[in-house]
């Protein structure tokens, strides 16, 4: 019966069309159009992919429109029997309603999980491999997977770069705080090259520079790089393998939560539009809305809002709603929630809008 | 559900005689009674009409058989298992068709039979091909059902009752968007279908099909069943109708409604019509003759007029002269 199902969905071309485009058609355009971009404008254009795009893509685009794609097609799967007549000859069958229910939802993730994950794959693809061959971190162009000895003796090499363009944040405990800002403010920073105006970078008060040697310069640039350091181990020319793989399982996740509670309430309301129009309005309205709202009363209600619970189980290093990197610990904008009440939602999500749609199933006149 | 009948107990499966059993049975929408307490017993291995005017309660009476919607009160059989408890049971080999049989437009016919013959038993699946060959569509069969006319639509709805191979089938207004042609072959196998040993029960309101196609007949009205029984039966006991063509009409009305015949007497334009009383003898149609000729009335020709079912059902049911 899940194959018969499965069938009856994938046939529905206008709506399997409509659902490749927007899990794969907007990233694959959008790729195929940096690619281009940077293959014929190189110096203008930045490559295509990277870490940067990836993280952008996965949970700006995937995310969002993967839980609209598997909202719309369980949406469909719950309602379409009943507004096209067929629900009638299934009942008549003598079949359990429940078991025509249940049979949908292994046939309707045959079709979300593996339209996600081509999504996911041609972004991993390109991000991956037409990823920029030399890390951008604050601008300049630094070598990868440097450990922190070799950062700072890259640093030193390159001491006007760094202590021009990379984040200084000196305390006035630190041991080299009197001779540092002498160093750095002897740095003329700008376009360097000599043409147009030299520009000095100053720390705020200090005096006129004295006379700094190379060595102290040298010195600054070094104790720079050490203070950036754990800035640039987060900066990636691509992103990892385990990012990837905890991406893509989130992403699935999301779509998985998507198509079920999508299928449960086009059972319960009989149509598709309107669930497919609640769903999107708690997806892109009311979750990022209530994510980030502080309302002292109702913030257990706002955690019980699924679409939290998902960020919270994002992966380090992934922005998500709109905000900095997911996680509990990385995105201090998010309402907190601990991990296990994160999962507890979604599976009460899962569970109640489940027992709902068969409830409405197994009680509907046909 | 309350059960306000008892059942006969002990009768389970193919013990009992009857493919359809209903004892008080009820529903209700609101105020309005759809299924009035309706008692219906239909025999096995025949082809069972199923009769009443529009908002009857016809439709209603098949969606609480097949468990579509639920009986408020009393109890009912299918096959000789209780259902609902033995729901699945039943309709594992019943069939049927209710109101406009819809499918998935997107789909071929024979990709809509297979999501049906998944929800069966794995049988079903070989039966397929068989059943679209019977009703006559196979060469259609790889078509969208969106391009189907009406009369394939009921075809495949046909179909979809066969992969079940029933033991019932229950037809409502089969022949909905037939042809001519359609409706002498559905017909043909209607009765094929009885001749290999299925109950059909059909419900319409083509009553020449019924009467042409059923061995008996429920009436339904306002939600009760009126009569049931089989048509021959149904009609021994219809009123008897005489036509006489004579001379003088109105003189010959006065001179019959002065006799005891009883008779309810209506002048047309080349005679008579004479309604007899039920159950009265085919010896007073000669006494009409005999009396209208004595009083010099010029008797041209005095007919026997069958009672039809379509004639009965309007004398049986409430709604005498409405659209049905």
């Amino acid at each position: 019966m899940v194959t018969t199902r499965f069938m009856e969905l994938r046939k529905r071309r206008g709506l399997m069309v409509a659902l490749i485009l927007v899990t794969v058609g907007i990233p694959t355009v959008f790729l195929a159009i940096r690619l281009l971009l940077h293959a014929f404008a190189p110096k203008t254009y930045g490559p295509a992919g990277g870490y940067d795009i990836y993280t952008a893509l996965v949970s700006g685009v995937l995310y969002v429109f993967g839980f609209i794609v598997a909202a719309t097609l369980g949406a469909t799967a719950g309602s379409a029997d009943l507004t096209e007549g067929m629900f009638r000859h299934l009942v008549v069958t003598g079949r359990s309603r429940l078991a025509l229910y249940v049979a949908r939802i292994p046939a309707g993730l045959a079709i979300v999980v593996p339209l996600v994950a081509v999504g996911f794959t041609i972004v991993c693809a390109v991000c991956v491999f037409a990823s920029p061959t030399r890390l951008n971190f604050n601008g300049v162009n630094v070598p990868v997977n440097l450990s922190r000895a070799g950062l700072e003796n890259w640093a030193a090499d390159h001491a006007d770069e760094v202590i021009c363009n990379f984040g200084i944040n000196i305390s006035s405990s630190s041991p080299s705080a009197s001779t540092i800002p002498a160093a750095i403010n002897s740095v003329p920073c700008g376009n360097g090259s000599g043409a147009g105006p030299v520009i000095t970078k100053r720390l705020p008060g200090s005096q006129a520079p004295p006379h700094v040697s190379q060595a102290q310069v040298r010195e600054a640039a070094r104790l720079i790089a050490r203070m950036d350091y754990s800035d640039y181990t987060r900066q990636f020319l691509y992103p990892s393998d385990s990012l990837m793989i905890k991406s893509g399982l989130w992403l699935e996740l999301e779509a998985v939560i998507g198509f079920v509670v999508g299928l449960g309430l086009g059972s319960l309301l009989g149509q598709r539009t309107v669930a497919v129009i609640l769903m999107i309005v708690l997806e892109v309205v009311l979750t990022p809305i209530l994510s980030r709202a502080r309302i002292a009363h109702l913030s257990n209600l706002q955690r019980a809002v699924v679409g939290l619970a998902t960020a919270h189980l994002a992966p380090g290093g992934l922005p998500v709603l709109g905000g900095g990197p997911g996680g509990n610990a990385g995105n201090p904008g998010l309402l907190p929630e601990s991990t296990t009440v994160a999962v507890c939602v979604i599976i009460a999500w899962l569970v109640v809008w489940s027992v709902l749609g068969a409830w409405r199933m197994m009680t509907r006149d046909a | 559900m309350t059960t306000t009948t008892q059942p006969t107990p002990g009768k389970l499966g193919a013990d009992t005689q009857w493919a359809v059993e209903t004892h008080g049975l009820t529903k209700r929408f609101g105020e309005n009674v759809a299924v009035n307490g309706v008692e219906l017993l239909v025999p096995r291995g025949c082809a069972f009409g199923y009769l009443g005017p529009n908002g009857a309660g016809k439709t209603t009476l098949i969606r609480v058989l097949l468990g579509l919607t639920r009986a408020d009160a009393g109890s009912m059989f299918l096959l000789g298992y209780s259902v609902p408890r033995h729901r699945a049971t039943a309709l594992a080999r019943v069939g049927a068709i209710v109101d406009e049989p819809r499918f998935h437009g997107h789909l071929t016919g024979r990709q809509n039979l297979q999501i049906l013959a998944a929800a069966r038993e794995p049988a079903a699946r070989v039966r397929i091909e068989p059943s679209l060959e019977r009703v006559g569509i196979l060469h259609r069969a790889d078509d969208k059902v969106s391009k189907y006319s009406m009369g394939m639509r009921q075809r495949l709805g046909v179909a979809a009752c066969l992969i079940g191979d029933p033991q019932l089938l229950i037809l409502d207004e089969p022949m909905n968007g037939l042809d001519p042609a359609g409706m002498q072959d559905m017909r043909e196998m209607i009765l094929s279908l009885v001749a290999e040993g299925r109950t059909v029960v059909l419900s319409s309101h083509l009553l020449d099909e019924v009467e042409r196609t059923c061995d008996a007949v429920a009436i339904v009205d306002r939600g009760n069943v009126v009569r049931q029984g089989p048509i021959s039966e149904l009609l021994a006991g219809a009123s008897l109708m005489v036509q006489v063509e004579c001379s003088e009409p109105h003189r010959a009305r006065t001179i019959l409604e002065g006799t005891n015949i009883g008779a309810h007497i209506e002048v047309g334009q080349i005679g008579l019509g004479i309604t007899l009383p039920v159950g009265t003898a085919r010896e007073v149609i000669a006494e009409i003759n005999r009396v209208l000729v004595h009083d010099g009335i010029s008797v041209y020709r005095l007919q026997e007029i069958q009672a039809s079912l379509e004639s009965w059902f309007l004398q049986v049911t409430s709604r005498l002269g409405s659209e049905e």
